[in-house]
C-alpha cells in the first residue's frame, strides 16, 4: 500500500477536526435552519392563495365553540354519548339477526348435514363445534357493534372533529406524562382495542405512541361490554330492588369503564415514568380545517380498513381457540375431560383471588377473542359441575337466553357475589387478546413492549382481584 | 366431582383472608422497595457499581485531571470528596494509581503522569459525548443527563466514544457548553468567564453550566438560562446578579451566577429585536415574528418544531386555547398547531404591534429573515 495518499488524507483529516472547532458549536443547527428556510422560501414563491379567506370564519366560529371553557366538555360529552347510544342500540337487532342465523340456523343445519354424510363423530366435533362455533360467535358479537361504531367515528375524524376532542383534554393526558390524541385512540379502544393500537399511528412522538399503546388495554372494549352486562345485571342488579335493577347494573358497567379509563391514565402517568422514561418525545397536534365529510371515503376506511381488518384477524384467531375449546372438553382421561383436571389445577389459585377455576381456564384458552369468554365459561361450568339438562355437550360453547337459568349455573358452579364483582373487573384488567398483541407487536416491531403491554395488565388483574377478595372476605362474612 | 377424585381442598379456606392481606400488602411493599427509581434495591445495586474498584480508579483519575486544567491544587481531602468516599478508600485508591503509573505524588499534591492524563481524557471524552447523546437522540429529562452519563462513562470503550461522535456528527461540546475532549487536541479549555465577572449592560451568551451542584444547576435551569442562550446583564454587584432573558427578568445569587461562563456578543446590541419574549407569553389574537428556537430544544423536538415551519422569521398568530390552559393554537403558515405551554416557551419571539389576529389574510410576506 502506498502511504503517501492515506498520510495526505490523515492531514486533511486532522485539519477537518481542528476547523470544526473554529465553526462553533451551532453549525449544524444553522445549517438545518438555511435548509428549511430556503424551502419554505422556495414554498412562499410558489404557492398562491387566495386572498379572502372562504369559509375561514366559519372554522373560526366552529372552533371558538367546541373548544370553548364553558361548552367544548359538555358538547364533547354528549356526541360520544349519542355515538355509544347509537351504537349500543343499533347493534342489537342485527346482533341477534347474525346470532340466529349462524348459531340457530347455519349450526344445527351443519351439524345435520355432517351426520347424515357419516362424518366421524370426532371430525364434526373438532370443525363443527369448535371451529365453526366460535367464529359464528366471535362474527354475530363483533361485526354489528364494530360495523355501526367505526363509521361513525370515521364520521366526526373526517369532519375535523377528532383532533379538536385531542385539543380539549390534551391537559389530563399532559400531566399522565401522554399525549392528548391518546383520548382518541382510548376512544377508538372502547370499539376494538386492535383497531385503538392501529389507530396510535396517529401520535408521532414515539415515548406517547408506546404508552398508548400499552394503555389501550383498560379501553373496555366490545367484546367485553356483553360479559360486563351480563354479570353485572346478574349479580350486582340483583342487589337493588327490581324497578332499580336496571339502572344500578347500568351505573355498574359504566363504573367499570371508567375504572378502565382511570387506570389507563395511572397506567400512562407509571410508564412515563418508568420504563418509558428514555424515549424520544416531540408533542405536536395539527387541527387541520373543517369539511364536508367524503361519505364513500367514510365507508371505505371504516369498513374495509378498521371493521374487515380487525374481523379477520380475529376470526384467524377465533378458530384454532374453537379447536381447543373443543379438544379440551372432549379429550377425556380415566373419565375425566381434560378440562376438568385443569379446572381443578387451577381452582386453588381462582379461588383464593375470589374467581375459580373454570374462569382462569376460560381465559386461558379463550385469549383469541373476549367474545367467547361467557359462553366458554357457561359451558366448562355445566361440564366441571356436572349439570344435567344444560347445554348441548361437552365442548359446544353456549349462551342461555333466561338470566334465571344462566343464574342457575352460576350457582351450580358455586359462584358467589365476590365471583361476580371479580369477574367484572378481570374482565377490564387482563391480558389483551392476541388479536390485539399481535397488532402490538406488528405495530411497535418490538417484543418486549408486546411482552409488556400483556404482563402489565395481567399482573394487575391478579393483585386487583386478589386485594378485592381478601378485604371482601375480611368485611363480608360468607 | 373431581375435586373429590382428587383430593384437593380450595386454598380460600385453608388460609385466613387478614393473613392473605397482610402477605399481600407485604408482597406489595417489597415489589415497591425493589423497583422504586433511584431508591429501590435495583437502583441502589446499580449505583453500587460504581464502588468497584475500576470505578474508583477512573473517578479519582477525572477528579485529577480536571483540577489540573482548572488551574486548582488537589488534595487527598479534595479527592475523597469528588468520590465521595472515605479518606482511607481515596489514599487506597490512589496508592493504586501510583503503582499502576497513572500519577505520582509530588511535594505539593498528587499529579498525573502523561499516561494518567491520557486515560482521564478518554474517560471525561465518553461522559461529555454520552450527554450529548442523552439529549440528542433521547427522551431522558435533562436533570438525569449527568447522573446517568457518570455511570455510563466506564463502560463506553474508546473505539465506542469514536463511533459515538461519529453518530453525533463530530461534537465539539457537550449540552451544557462543555468542550468534549478529544484524542488529537486533548483538553480543550471553554471560552468566557463567570456571569459575577460580566459588566451591567452587555449582551452576553451563556457558554457553559456547571452541571454540580445538582440543586444548584436545577436552580439555573428553572431560570430558562442553558449554554447558548442570549442574555443581557442588568445589575451585577456583591449582594445579586440581575439579567434580562427570554423576555424575563431573573435574579441570581452571585454563588449560583459564579457557575455561569459567557461570553460578551456586543453585536446582540443592535440586532437583538426589542422586547423579544417567548410564544407562550405572546396574548391571545396578537401575532409574532419567531426570532429563534431556544438552544434548549434539542434533538427530536427541534427537528419537529422546524418540519412543522417555525423558523426563525416565521409569523405566527396565537389563536384559541384549550379549556383547562397549558395548550394553545396557534396559526403557522397557515396551518392551525396546536403547542404545549412548555414547548411554546422554546420559541422566541418579537411581537408585532398590529392586533394582527389573522395572519391567514393580513400578513403580506410570511418569511423575512431577520438581519442574523
Amino acid at each position: 500500500m502506498n502511504p503517501a495518499p492515506s498520510s495526505k488524507a490523515a492531514k486533511v483529516l486532522s485539519q477537518a477536526q481542528s476547523l470544526r472547532w473554529e465553526l462553533g458549536a451551532q453549525f449544524h443547527e444553522k445549517l438545518v435552519e438555511s435548509i428549511y428556510a430556503d424551502a419554505a422560501r422556495l414554498a412562499d414563491r410558489a404557492v398562491t392563495r387566495p386572498d379572502g379567506p372562504p369559509r375561514f370564519d366559519l372554522d373560526r366560529s366552529i372552533d371558538r365553540l367546541v373548544t370553548s371553557r364553558l361548552w367544548g366538555v359538555p358538547l364533547m360529552i354528549l356526541l360520544f354519548a349519542l355515538v355509544f347510544w347509537i351504537t349500543i342500540v343499533g347493534a342489537n337487532v342485527p346482533s341477534r339477526l347474525l346470532g340466529s342465523l349462524l348459531i340457530d340456523q347455519v349450526y344445527p343445519w351443519l351439524r345435520d348435514t355432517a351426520l347424515q354424510a357419516g362424518v366421524p363423530w370426532w371430525l364434526r366435533g373438532l370443525f363443527i363445534d369448535g371451529i365453526y362455533l366460535a367464529t359464528a360467535w366471535v362474527v354475530s358479537v363483533m361485526l354489528p357493534p364494530m360495523a355501526i361504531f367505526f363509521p361513525l367515528f370515521t364520521f366526526l375524524e373526517d369532519f375535523g372533529y377528532l383532533p379538536r376532542v385531542a385539543f380539549n383534554l390534551d391537559n389530563v393526558f399532559r400531566k399522565a406524562g401522554a399525549h392528548g390524541k391518546q383520548a382518541l385512540t382510548m376512544m377508538m379502544g372502547f370499539g376494538c382495542n386492535a383497531a385503538g393500537i392501529t389507530a396510535t399511528r396517529i401520535i408521532d412522538s414515539p415515548r406517547e405512541r408506546l404508552i398508548a399503546m400499552i394503555t389501550n388495554n383498560f379501553a373496555l372494549c366490545n367484546g367485553r361490554w356483553p360479559t360486563q352486562i351480563l354479570i353485572a345485571s346478574l349479580f350486582i342488579g340483583a342487589l337493588a330492588p327490581s324497578y332499580l335493577a336496571g339502572l344500578v347494573s347500568a351505573m355498574a358497567v359504566v363504573g367499570v369503564a371508567l375504572l378502565g379509563v382511570g387506570l389507563s391514565l395511572a397506567a400512562s402517568w407509571a410508564l412515563s415514568r418508568s420504563v418509558l422514561r428514555g424515549e424520544v418525545s416531540a408533542f405536536s397536534l395539527e387541527l387541520p380545517p373543517y369539511r364536508p365529510p367524503r361519505l364513500g371515503q367514510i365507508i371505505y376506511t371504516s369498513l374495509i380498513d378498521r371493521t374487515m381488518y380487525v374481523l379477520w384477524r380475529a376470526l384467524v384467531f377465533a378458530a384454532p381457540a374453537g379447536a381447543v375449546i373443543w379438544l379440551v372438553s372432549n379429550i377425556t382421561i380415566n373419565g375425566f375431560s381434560l378440562a376438568e383436571y385443569i379446572v381443578t389445577f387451577l381452582d386453588p389459585l381462582g379461588l383464593f383471588i375470589g374467581l375459580n377455576g373454570v374462569i382462569l381456564l376460560a381465559y386461558i384458552i379463550a385469549i383469541p377473542a373476549n367474545e367467547i369468554v361467557v359462553p366458554t365459561v357457561l359451558m366448562l361450568t355445566v361440564l366441571t359441575a356436572r349439570v344435567a339438562g344444560v347445554g348441548s355437550g361437552a365442548g359446544i360453547m353456549f349462551e342461555l337466553d333466561n338470566e334465571a337459568d344462566t343464574m342457575a349455573v352460576f350457582r351450580a358452579g358455586g359462584w358467589t357475589l365476590l365471583t361476580g364483582v371479580n369477574l367484572m373487573l378481570f374482565s377490564l384488567i387482563h391480558n389483551p387478546c392476541s388479536t390485539t398483541l399481535y397488532t402490538i407487536y406488528k405495530e411497535s416491531g418490538s417484543l418486549k413492549w408486546t411482552a409488556i403491554a400483556a404482563l402489565l395488565p395481567l399482573a394487575l388483574g391478579f393483585v386487583v382481584c386478589f386485594f378485592v377478595a381478601q378485604v371482601w372476605r375480611l368485611f363480608v362474612p360468607a | 366431582m373431581l375435586h373429590c377424585a382428587l383430593q384437593t381442598e380450595p386454598m380460600a379456606a385453608a388460609v385466613s383472608p387478614a393473613a392473605a392481606l397482610a402477605l399481600g400488602l407485604l408482597a406489595v411493599a417489597l415489589a415497591a422497595a425493589c423497583a422504586w427509581p433511584r431508591k429501590g434495591l435495583v437502583a441502589r445495586w446499580q449505583a453500587g457499581r460504581r464502588g468497584a474498584r475500576r470505578v474508583r480508579a477512573e473517578d479519582a483519575l477525572k477528579h485529577l485531571c480536571k483540577a489540573r486544567f482548572d488551574g486548582l491544587t488537589p488534595t487527598l481531602e479534595s479527592l475523597a470528596g469528588a468520590m465521595a468516599v472515605s479518606l482511607n478508600r481515596a489514599a487506597e485508591t490512589l496508592d493504586e494509581l501510583q503503582r499502576g503509573g497513572f500519577a505520582t505524588l509530588a511535594p505539593e499534591g498528587p499529579r498525573l503522569t502523561p499516561d494518567g492524563e491520557r486515560y482521564a481524557l478518554s474517560i471525561i471524552r465518553a461522559h461529555r459525548l454520552w450527554e450529548q447523546h442523552l439529549a440528542e437522540h433521547t427522551g431522558v429529562a435533562e436533570s438525569e443527563w449527568h447522573r446517568r452519563a457518570e455511570r455510563q462513562e466506564h463502560f463506553i470503550t474508546p473505539q465506542q466514544a469514536d463511533s459515538l461522535a461519529a453518530g453525533l456528527g463530530h461534537p465539539t461540546h457537550d449540552p451544557h457548553g462543555d468542550p468534549i475532549p478529544d484524542p488529537e487536541r486533548g483538553y480543550v479549555s471553554g471560552a468566557g468567564q463567570p456571569l459575577t465577572r460580566l459588566q451591567p449592560g452587555h449582551w452576553v451568551r451563556i457558554s457553559h453550566i456547571e452541571d454540580e451542584p445538582e440543586q444548584v444547576y436545577a436552580q439555573i435551569r428553572a431560570m430558562g438560562l442553558y449554554p447558548g442562550t442570549l442574555v443581557r446583564v442588568i445589575e451585577n454587584d456583591a449582594q445579586k446578579v440581575r439579567v434580562w432573558c427570554g423576555g424575563e427578568e431573573q435574579v441570581l445569587a452571585p454563588v449560583v451566577a459564579a457557575n455561569i461562563t459567557a461570553v460578551s456578543v456586543p453585536e446582540a446590541a443592535e440586532t437583538e429585536p426589542p422586547g423579544t419574549m417567548v410564544l407562550s407569553q405572546v396574548p391571545l389574537d396578537r401575532s409574532a415574528r419567531v426570532v429563534r428556537l431556544s438552544p434548549r430544544c434539542r434533538g427530536a423536538e427541534r427537528r419537529r418544531l422546524m418540519d412543522l415551519g417555525i423558523l426563525p422569521g416565521t409569523v405566527i398568530g396565537s389563536e384559541m386555547e384549550s379549556p383547562a390552559g397549558q395548550l394553545r393554537a396557534y396559526r403557522v403558515r397557515h396551518a392551525l398547531v396546536a403547542l404545549r405551554t412548555e414547548q411554546a416557551a422554546l420559541i422566541q419571539v418579537a411581537p408585532l404591534e398590529s392586533a394582527a389576529g389573522t395572519p391567514r389574510s393580513g400578513e403580506p410576506s410570511l418569511h423575512e429573515p431577520v438581519p442574523a
